[in-house]
């Protein structure tokens, strides 16, 4: 059976990196229908067509469009709608920006970058899981919120983008307690150090090969979409860590994780 | 239908709720006994006052399209440009939409068959013919179809605004907060003072919820004559398997099955047998709901308050009689309710 046979999937920032990744890999496991966003049209339909190569059958819709736009987010979400006919099961706040590069520290972040950014990476997911909710909260679903180790700590440097992804997980945990009776589960996962083109702008210093490839963290980002994870509510995890060994002890701690 | 009234333009709501200080559940409730005509007068949040466990809201979960697109003739050289309101998709995949000329008479710009209307890069229309029931309207295809389209009307698209609503709100203002499929040229607004916090709050009471998907076409044709005999439309309806087992359990049940518009109980008398059994269906409806009808699957009815044409109150006179209708609307008027999209409400139980 596969893991996620029949599952409607929207996932933002899917012409690249990760979400590229996961688009494809959603399509290997099962995946009934993905709606797959990014600003860029070309690379987003090439990511479609490589998804229809994987998969033919599959129900797929690319939609051009920024996430830091509220307008563009209604209408995300009014075409998934239409595409899935009303149904979306999983929602995947993957796209990010890191604001210019190189990085400015605080002291010198330009106010209009540091605005852009937080669009971008916190009021974008919340508008989304807002507008993406009613779709999801009668028949169960899966938000999985990508977030970063800069989330946690204050890197210097790392400036407005480690400030939205603090963000990103506070509002996560809000979420998360706010559904806790629904059926509607809110999870977020920092993917760790990948090769992608974001992070070598980020870190053009720093060996980029030592960095894992995103193809090979997408194991828990199928998890969370699966109903194998349909009790995981409010969990923070690191796709590069033991999460498997972290879910298990917490099942026999006995609590809904 | 044996009674009209006019309504003071002051009592047109110009902007949503959270735009004149409260928010969109503090509307004000009329409440209406259906038993004994006695009149209530209360606020939304607090409708669980009058609900009860095992009663059943049903829905309509279409999502309001930005249903206004300018564009200019452009099969003349310097063609008029025009406001086109989509109505209806049609199962042929061509629509039903209103064309309003810019300038002048907004009938008057030439409007004709097989004019090609451009609505912007990569979006035109071709005009094919008059609308025989509702000549207002004409039949157009696009360019393009499917969920293509529905991303450019998204991205080109208004929402549709009268005359009394005092700015150009955001789309957002004219969607209910558990709006799905999108379909809908004005928002089905008896649902949208309802928030999440009050959805879950009456679903921890024991008041289920339930959705169909009717998608609404346009309210006004901008033609007095027309609108006053409210021409009645053929509306196509999606009614789940799991809406019609809520239904017909809830009245095994002993709960009342409440619409939340009058969309819902065109949908839902549609479905329903001569037993009271509802079942799914996907389909069409012609049905007329006036007070020769005698109800088989709903018990209640959210609304918002209706216009003067006494058409508009047909609907209401399957509920009550006229003159507990009327009584109740006199108050509405005296006590200042606000009429239309982002107004206040009436139940009707």
């Amino acid at each position: 059976m596969s893991k996620l046979a029949g599952k409607n999937i929207l996932i933002t920032g899917a012409s690249q990196g990760l979400g590229r990744e996961m688009a494809l890999r959603f399509a290997k496991e099962g995946g009934g229908g993905l709606s797959i966003v990014a600003r860029h049209a070309d690379q987003l339909n090439k990511v479609r067509d490589e998804v229809r190569g994987v998969t033919p059958k599959i129900d797929i819709v690319a939609i051009e469009a920024d996430v830091s736009s509220s307008r563009d987010i209604e209408r995300i979400v009014a075409t998934t709608l239409a595409q899935f006919k009303g149904r979306l099961d999983v929602l995947v706040n993957n796209a990010s920006t890191i604001g210019p590069s190189p990085m400015p520290n605080l002291l010198d972040y330009p106010v209009e970058d540091f605005r852009e950014v937080l669009d971008t990476n916190l009021i974008g997911p919340f508008v989304l899981i807002k507008n993406a909710l009613p779709a999801m909260i009668e028949r169960g679903g899966s938000i999985i919120n990508v977030t970063s180790d800069a989330g946690q700590v204050g890197y210097p440097g790392w400036g407005a983008y480690g400030i939205s992804k603090f963000g990103l997980e506070g509002m996560s945990q809000t979420w998360a307690s706010e559904l806790e009776e629904t059926n509607v589960r809110v999870n977020w996962v920092d993917p760790g150090n990948m090769n992608t083109a974001m992070h070598r702008a980020a870190e053009p210093e720093e060996d980029a090969t030592e960095w894992a490839n995103p193809a090979d963290v997408t194991d828990i980002f199928v998890f969370l979409a699966s109903d194998e994870s349909k009790d995981v509510t409010g969990k923070r995890f690191q796709a590069q860590g033991d999460w498997k060994a972290q879910i298990h002890h917490e099942e026999h701690e006995g609590d809904k994780i | 239908m044996a009674f009209t009234f006019s309504l003071p333009p002051e009592l047109s709501a110009k902007e949503p709720p959270e735009r004149r200080g409260i928010r969109r559940d503090q509307v004000r409730l009329l409440v209406i006994d259906r038993a004994t005509g006695e009149i209530e007068h209360s606020r939304f949040d607090k409708i669980d006052n009058y609900l009860r466990a095992n009663d059943l809201l049903v829905f309509n979960s279409s999502r309001t399209l930005p249903a206004s697109l300018r564009g200019c003739d452009c099969s003349a050289a310097h063609g008029p440009c025009m406001e086109v309101r989509l109505a209806e998709h049609l199962p042929d995949d061509s629509w039903l939409a209103l064309l309003l000329c810019e300038q002048g008479d907004p009938f008057g710009c030439g409007l004709r068959p097989e004019m090609q209307i451009q609505f912007a890069e990569g979006l035109n229309a071709t005009v094919l013919q008059r609308d025989e029931r509702i000549p207002r309207l004409w039949k157009l295809r696009f360019s393009i179809s499917g969920t293509q389209l529905v991303d450019l009307i998204y991205r080109y698209g208004k929402p549709i605004r009268y005359e009394y609503v005092s700015a150009p709100w955001n789309l957002d203002y004219y969607q209910t907060v558990y709006a799905t499929e999108p379909g809908s040229a004005e928002m089905p607004s008896a649902g949208r003072a309802f928030t999440w916090k009050l959805l879950l709050d009456l679903k921890r009471r024991g008041v289920d919820t339930a959705y169909i998907v009717l998608h609404t076409g346009l309210s006004s044709y901008m033609d007095d004559e027309l609108d006053a005999q409210h021409p009645a439309s053929e509306e196509e309806y999606f009614v789940s398997a799991t809406t019609a087992e809520k239904i017909n359990r809830a009245r095994e049940n002993g709960g009342r099955v409440i619409a939340v518009g009058t969309t819902v109980v065109r949908a839902l008398e549609s479905v329903v047998d001569q037993n009271g059994r509802v079942q799914g269906a996907h389909d069409y409806t012609q049905l007329k709901v006036d007070n020769q009808h005698r109800f088989k699957a709903v018990d209640g009815l959210l609304t918002g308050l209706h216009e003067p044409e006494a058409s508009h109150l047909d609907l209401l006179s399957a509920f009550l009689p006229p003159d507990k209708i009327r009584a109740a609307y006199e108050e509405a008027i005296a006590r200042k309710y606000l009429w239309h999209e982002f107004g206040d409400l009436n139940l009707i139980l």
